[in-house]
């Protein structure tokens, strides 16, 4: 048996860095490990500040999805302070999430996962040329388009919040600033021209309805052959492509999947509660295990630290949440080895379990049944996961999924706005209380957990999406979900194993990573491999 | 005196740019006669110069028809909020090695072979945004980029501004004020 160790070590910029380790044997991932090298500490930031600190400090997180950060963050002190909510300032604050994800699709597409599809290792494929024909950086005849209209979304989020990145206009009862109707008009022929010119031009081929009117794994594959238009657009050659070259095959991970849910309905959210969260979502929230669907409950949260470089080895619910960063050089005696902590969820009657986020997980979570009127309820993902079951491909096709799902929810809010109607109810600062805001980052559940004491920030605690699917091996040794995704993918040249990439790259996570290939005996290294990924 | 500063960057240029327009038909991007741009991120020690900096001017009031864009650590978007911008002044912190507080002012026309590569949206250097920012506006490409740079003490996260950073802050604003005054006056 062939043994290579191959290690992903981090690129030196202010965000996030990622360090993966995998072994192969024969030519097969057989382990991995995933390792954040990078300490955030905006908790330990966040202490003691002032209640409205995070809505300032956490949209810094990331500059890739600085609205979600603010969204949940809102949210969070709506809670504590019992806020109440005019069905406008929902309406606003839904449409500027929803279009920081539209953004986040196609970018997520054309500018990092695609460019693997133009790698040598699958020129052997008949679809070769057309891959690189289309999806090659800059002169690719897909990628300058889907880069370019990208930013059309993201154009909706500055009119209504002032700027994107890193607004701060979502404010305790409400939004900041009132559209007009100039306003309105000018997002929605923004958001006309990035589903005419984009979504329905490029990407489907097809109109939005026609591609929403898929309801299984054999509808989709019978729209890719419907006709020449469906048969040739991206996404018909994306899926033809992956079944082509393997990537239905791995990167399966756990099949387990855990969904917070985002998006308001304005009447069933006007005084946001955590018990009254559930009902009010438009996008479901849920959790899958084992193959059942169960409720979303924040409560059986936890935060794992036995492998992460902080005190201890407990599992605190966030509410409780220490954030007491040791020496990694210490902790590494101890066995740790990542900065990211290990979410779990405490599952009824199967105790705690790695949970993957992001588009494949709010899907599923859509496809569960008893959605109520307001509710998304989608079929799809459920029968493609019973048909052929997770895999690069199906991460990859969910988040794509999604943007004419999101594209119609959009579209209907800004046809709900009353610009008669007010966008702020001045709050009560309570000085004390207990918050939670959660929503959907492009790449998957982001929340806060804040507490309130005698008017300043006694605990602050955020689960990134990332730390979802990048965290380490928890107590029981659990791998996390990317570590367990990465196992079983074949690598036909650990010099250069872009299939590490494509697996990476379908989570779409926030850390950026450099590979170094090692041969496991001598320590030779072999290559270099940059596999970034985004927020 | 060259008329276009930015000619010989274009013929350098590697790919083509997109036909297609971000904009929708009949919807022209905003114009300003210049765009400040700081970028940074404000949780990271002085890697905050950039937006700070914005955040002052914003304060303390421009001239009109003065674009401020907190660019934050969104790399990519550096290059759409150049659009419509007649000159632009890009602000961030750098780590060369040099003193801390060292203050360096770039004339893009004399930066020749930008990097046309991404290495990924989070990772996004001001050089590489510059690039992508030719690359996607072509001809609607800003001719004057001037580009500063601030050499950080520290990058600790929640950091304050470390004086010499601080002090380095002050210079730059001033230059801006009087590149933008100059701007007014000469019309």
């Amino acid at each position: 048996m062939t043994t290579v160790d191959l290690n992903v070590s981090p690129m030196g910029r202010v965000e996030g860095d990622l360090d993966v380790r995998v072994t192969i044997d024969d030519g097969v991932v057989g382990s991995a490990w995933t390792s954040a090298a990078m300490f955030r500490g905006l908790e330990i930031i966040l202490r003691g500040k002032d209640p409205q600190a995070g809505l300032i400090v956490t949209p810094r997180i990331c500059g890739i999805c600085g609205g979600s950060h603010l969204y949940k963050a809102a949210y969070a002190l709506d809670v504590a302070w019992r806020t109440e909510l005019p069905p406008n300032a929902t309406l606003v604050r839904n449409i500027a999430q929803a279009c920081e994800t539209l953004q986040s699709i196609p970018r997520g597409f054309y500018a990092l996962f695609a460019i693997d599809l133009t790698h040598r290792r699958h020129a052997a494929s008949p679809l070769y040329e057309e891959a690189v024909r289309r999806f090659t950086p800059f002169t690719g005849t897909s990628y300058g388009p889907g880069v370019v209209l990208s930013a059309a979304p993201v154009e909706i989020y500055a009119i209504l919040g002032g700027q994107w990145p890193h607004s701060s206009f979502m404010v305790p009862g409400g939004v900041i600033g009132a559209p007009t109707l100039a306003d309105v008009t000018r997002a929605t022929a923004i958001l006309e021209h990035w589903r005419s010119e984009w979504l329905e031009k490029r990407w489907l081929g097809c109109s939005v309805d026609r591609w929403l009117a898929n309801r299984t794994w054999a509808d989709v594959l019978a729209w890719v052959y419907e006709n020449e238009s469906q048969h040739d657009s991206d996404c018909g050659f994306f899926l033809r492509y992956c079944l082509d070259v393997g990537l239905d095959r791995y990167g399966q991970g756990s099949g387990d999947y855990l969904a917070s849910g985002t998006y308001f309905d304005p009447e069933l959210y006007a005084r946001p509660t955590i018990d009254g969260r559930g009902q009010a979502l438009i996008s479901r929230s849920g959790v899958y295990a084992d193959g059942t669907h169960l409720p979303f409950d924040q409560a059986r949260i936890r935060e794992d630290v036995t492998h992460s470089y902080y005190r201890g080895t407990a599992a605190h619910h966030p509410f409780e949440g220490e954030t007491d960063p040791i020496d990694p050089e210490n902790g590494r005696e101890a066995g740790k080895y990542s900065w990211a902590k290990s979410p779990r969820y405490d599952i009824p009657g199967l105790g705690l379990r790695p949970l993957e986020t992001g588009p494949l997980a709010r899907r599923i979570a859509a496809a569960a049944p008893d959605a109520a009127a307001h509710q998304d309820h989608d079929p799809l993902f459920g029968d493609i996961l019973a048909a052929i079951g997770p895999s690069v491909m199906v991460r990859v096709l969910a988040r794509m999924h999604e943007a004419a799902r999101t594209y119609r929810w959009v579209r209907g809010w800004l046809d709900q706005l009353d610009l008669h109607g007010p966008f702020h109810i001045p709050p009560p600062e309570l000085e004390d209380g207990r918050g939670f805001g959660a929503t959907e980052a492009a790449r998957g559940s982001l929340a806060d957990w804040i507490v309130l004491e005698r008017g300043r920030i006694a605990n602050y605690q955020v689960i990134t999406p990332t730390a979802w699917n990048i965290g380490p091996r928890d107590g029981e040794g659990t791998p996390g979900p990317i570590e367990a995704a990465l196992v079983g993918t074949p690598v036909a040249d650990p010099n250069d194993p872009v299939e590490l990439g494509h697996v990476a790259r379908s989570f779409d996570s926030c850390l950026v990573c450099t590979v170094h290939a090692f041969d496991g005996r001598t320590g030779r290294e072999l290559s270099r491999f940059t596999l970034g990924e985004t927020a | 005196m060259n008329p276009d500063p930015a000619a010989g960057l274009r013929a350098r240029r590697v790919a083509p740019s997109p036909a297609v327009r971000l904009d929708p038909p009949g919807i022209e991007p905003p114009t300003c006669t210049a765009a400040v741009i700081g970028c940074g991120n404000p949780l990271r020690g002085d890697d905050a110069v950039g937006p700070i900096l914005i955040r002052r001017l914003a304060e303390a009031g421009v001239p009109a028809g003065v674009r401020l864009v907190d660019g934050g650590t969104a790399g990519m978007d550096t290059a759409f909020a150049m659009r419509g911008a007649g000159r632009v002044l890009l602000v961030d912190a750098a780590r060369t090695g040099a003193a801390p507080g060292t203050v360096y002012r770039v004339p893009a026309d004399e930066l020749v072979d930008l990097p046309l590569h991404l290495p990924q949206p989070h990772a996004v250097r001001w050089d590489q945004a510059l690039a992508f920012g030719q690359w996607l506006l072509g001809d609607d490409y800003p001719t004057d980029v001037t580009v500063y740079l601030i050499e950080a003490a520290t990058l600790e996260p929640g950091a304050a501004l470390s004086p010499p950073v601080l002090r380095a802050m002050e210079r730059v604003r001033t230059l801006i004020i009087d590149e933008l005054a100059g701007d007014a006056a000469h019309g």
